[in-house]
């Protein structure tokens, strides 16, 4: 036990005295660790928010199907829908795409008694009139929108929209590209009159798995044949498994790059950690000279790795966490979030959870011990005379 | 008299088989007694030094074997080996190979730290070693705080931290003055009077009224040796 103990002071004393050493490995993890550790963070963030939002909407989503992939139903399924047994409240919706100027922006047309009371206005007033719109942070912040401007869009320019308010800063990242108008704005802007994207159903609870089968089944259709083409229809569990896969795809993309880095960086901290390595060979060999035995020069080595490890990791948990809070996750929030560019014009989500903290200080102790066990084990085993020269 | 160290028929070859080889020690047969003061004697790249490192178990012989108190050690393993050199070798060298970073007591100490044996043992003893070798003013310095014979001296002390039966030192006197030559005869003389083995390599002929066993080698061969009687010393 003491000698272990010996090795662990031994260890520390190394690290204090090879203090440029020491401060360049533990400088050079951090480079490697930290956007590894505010990229997960971004993404447990998002996954979070994402599943909020999902957790606070619909019981049930209904579309037309063409080939297996969502399109607009018809506004005459309404009625049928808010007939059925357990249904609380249905209202269409539209979602869509188009650009404003160079940025790609959300458009989404509800009824105005749909509006969540969740949502924050940060300036102006919800639409009332034909042409309002609500806009979000992000883009009132790129275009420098005030309210009253007026502005067309790239589908259909004839059509003009007046700005009304802005969504809150703060408001889910969701809302900073959007605009939001009125049912019939949307309907008009790409022109779907009679449509809706999807159908929003709000059921009594334990209903909407039930429901949803009945509404795929045919039930609550006005029309006496099977309705052409057919429903698609998305209860919340399978939207939530939806969002998990978009997010773990975005997270699998992101740590195959980080995959290639890392790989890239294993070479680099070879180098680093072989920083001195002339001076640390001739020392192995001094001390195996006097008697020491190759795993106990591998324990001092190992344990001196551990040590920066263990400071670099928390440092670099600590760098992620100053980074997303004074630089809003710039450079890598991009990879989670479309569109955004270098800097996001909203609070970027994060969310610092355990694990990936603890991947970080394992990432930390696998490049400092692949970078210098290696090259001790070959010098320990060589003949002393030949590690001092 | 009981011998300590026999070498038999051992080659030291480097660069094997390549056009570069050279052949460090050829056949190289000795034999050392317990408590002898031995010198190994020869011009520069005789081979005195690989003879040495032979001995001294830092360095493996080609062919041939060597026996340590009659035990063939020639084929032990990394950790045999690390074991004898840490028990019953005491390894003085030329050019000191004193850690750089750490003070004098801490260099002497070292050795004591796979021992299991805490800070406040290893200092002590550490420093009774090193003000037996009259450096009690220079346990807090570093290497190059010091002249090379006090350097020598702390190299000393950590040689003999462990209490070895065998001190080996090579080419002891090249790098120090004169004061401290005398300094390091006197040491060795003590360490000798003490009964342990001490083996010198030098060409330096102040060794030569010390010495009971000389051998001579020239060319990576043992060309004489010469067993002296006891002198009192």
């Amino acid at each position: 036990m003491n000698k272990h103990l010996n090795f662990l002071l031994t260890s520390i004393g190394n690290i204090l005295r090879n203090k440029v050493r020491s401060l360049v490995l533990i400088l050079c993890l951090i480079a490697v660790l930290f956007p590894f550790v505010t990229a997960l963070s971004i993404s447990e963030g998002i996954k979070f928010q994402s599943l909020i939002s999902v957790e606070e909407g619909a019981d049930i989503y209904v579309t037309s199907d063409y080939f297996g992939s969502n399109a607009p139903i018809s506004l005459d399924y309404l009625e049928g829908f808010r007939k059925m047994d357990g249904v609380t409240k249905v209202y269409p919706r539209i979602v869509g795409r188009t650009y404003f100027v160079n940025r790609l922006a959300t458009i989404v047309g509800i009824l105005p008694e749909n509006i969540p009371p969740s949502i924050r206005l940060a300036e102006g007033g919800m639409f009332r009139e034909k042409g309002e719109v609500i806009v979000g942070k992000g883009l009132a912040k790129e275009f420098l929108l005030q309210p009253g401007v007026r502005f067309s869009l790239s589908i259909n320019p004839s059509q003009l929209f007046r700005v009304s308010g802005f969504f809150d800063a703060d408001a889910s990242i969701w809302s900073a590209n959007l605009i939001l108008m009125s049912f019939e704005d949307a309907a008009e802007f790409f022109q779907m009159k009679g449509k809706a994207t999807d159908i929003l159903i709000y059921t009594r609870p334990g209903y909407a798995t039930k429901l949803a089968e009945k509404i795929q089944e045919g039930a609550g259709t006005s029309s006496h044949d099977r309705p052409e083409p057919p429903l698609r229809v998305q209860d919340k569990t399978l939207v939530k498994r939806y969002f998990q896969r978009g997010f773990n795809y975005k997270a699998g993309v992101f740590t195959a790059l980080y995959t290639v880095a890392f790989a890239l960086a294993i070479p680099a901290l070879l180098i680093v950690s072989g920083f001195g390595q002339t001076e640390r060979k001739k020392e192995i060999g001094v001390i195996k000279a006097t008697g020491w035995q190759t795993q106990e020069v591998m324990e001092m080595v190992a344990l001196e790795n551990l040590i920066v490890s263990l400071t670099s990791a928390p440092l670099a948990v600590l760098l992620a966490m100053v980074w997303l809070k004074w630089f809003n996750g710039a450079f890598i929030a991009q990879f989670f979030i479309a569109e955004i560019g270098l800097m996001a014009p909203f609070p970027v989500p994060s969310r610092f959870l355990p694990l990936p903290c603890f991947l970080a200080f394992l990432f930390a102790v696998v490049l400092t011990m692949v970078g210098s066990l290696y090259s001790t084990w070959k010098t320990a085993t060589i003949p002393p005379v030949e590690a001092m020269r | 008299m009981e011998t300590i160290i026999r070498t038999e028929k051992v080659d030291k070859i480097y660069y094997q088989g390549r056009p570069e080889e050279v052949r460090a020690l050829n056949q190289i047969e000795l034999e050392i007694s317990k408590n002898r003061f031995v010198l190994i004697r020869g011009p520069s790249g005789s081979g005195k030094t690989t003879l040495l490192n032979v001995i001294s178990t830092i360095d493996r012989p080609t062919n041939g074997r060597i026996f340590l108190y009659g035990e063939d050690i020639s084929k032990y393993s990394d950790v045999q080996l690390s074991r004898i050199r840490q028990k019953t070798i005491g390894l003085i060298f030329q050019n000191f190979n004193l850690l750089p970073r750490l003070p004098a007591w801490e260099n002497v100490a070292f050795p004591l730290l796979p021992l299991g044996i805490m800070e406040r043992e290893r200092r002590k003893r550490s420093a009774e070693m090193l003000i037996q070798l009259k450096l009690e003013k220079r346990l807090d310095h570093a290497p190059e705080q010091m002249s090379g014979g006090e350097q020598q001296r702390v190299a000393i002390a950590r040689a003999l931290i462990n209490d070895p039966e065998l001190v080996i030192a090579d080419e002891p006197t090249s790098n120090i003055d004169a004061e401290s030559i005398k300094t390091l005869l006197d040491i060795l003389t003590n360490l000798k009077n003490k009964g342990k083995t001490i083996i010198v390599s030098s060409h330096d002929p102040v060794f030569l009224d010390y010495s009971e066993t000389i051998f001579l080698l020239k060319d990576g061969n043992l060309i004489d040796t010469k067993i002296i009687p006891p002198t009192p010393l």
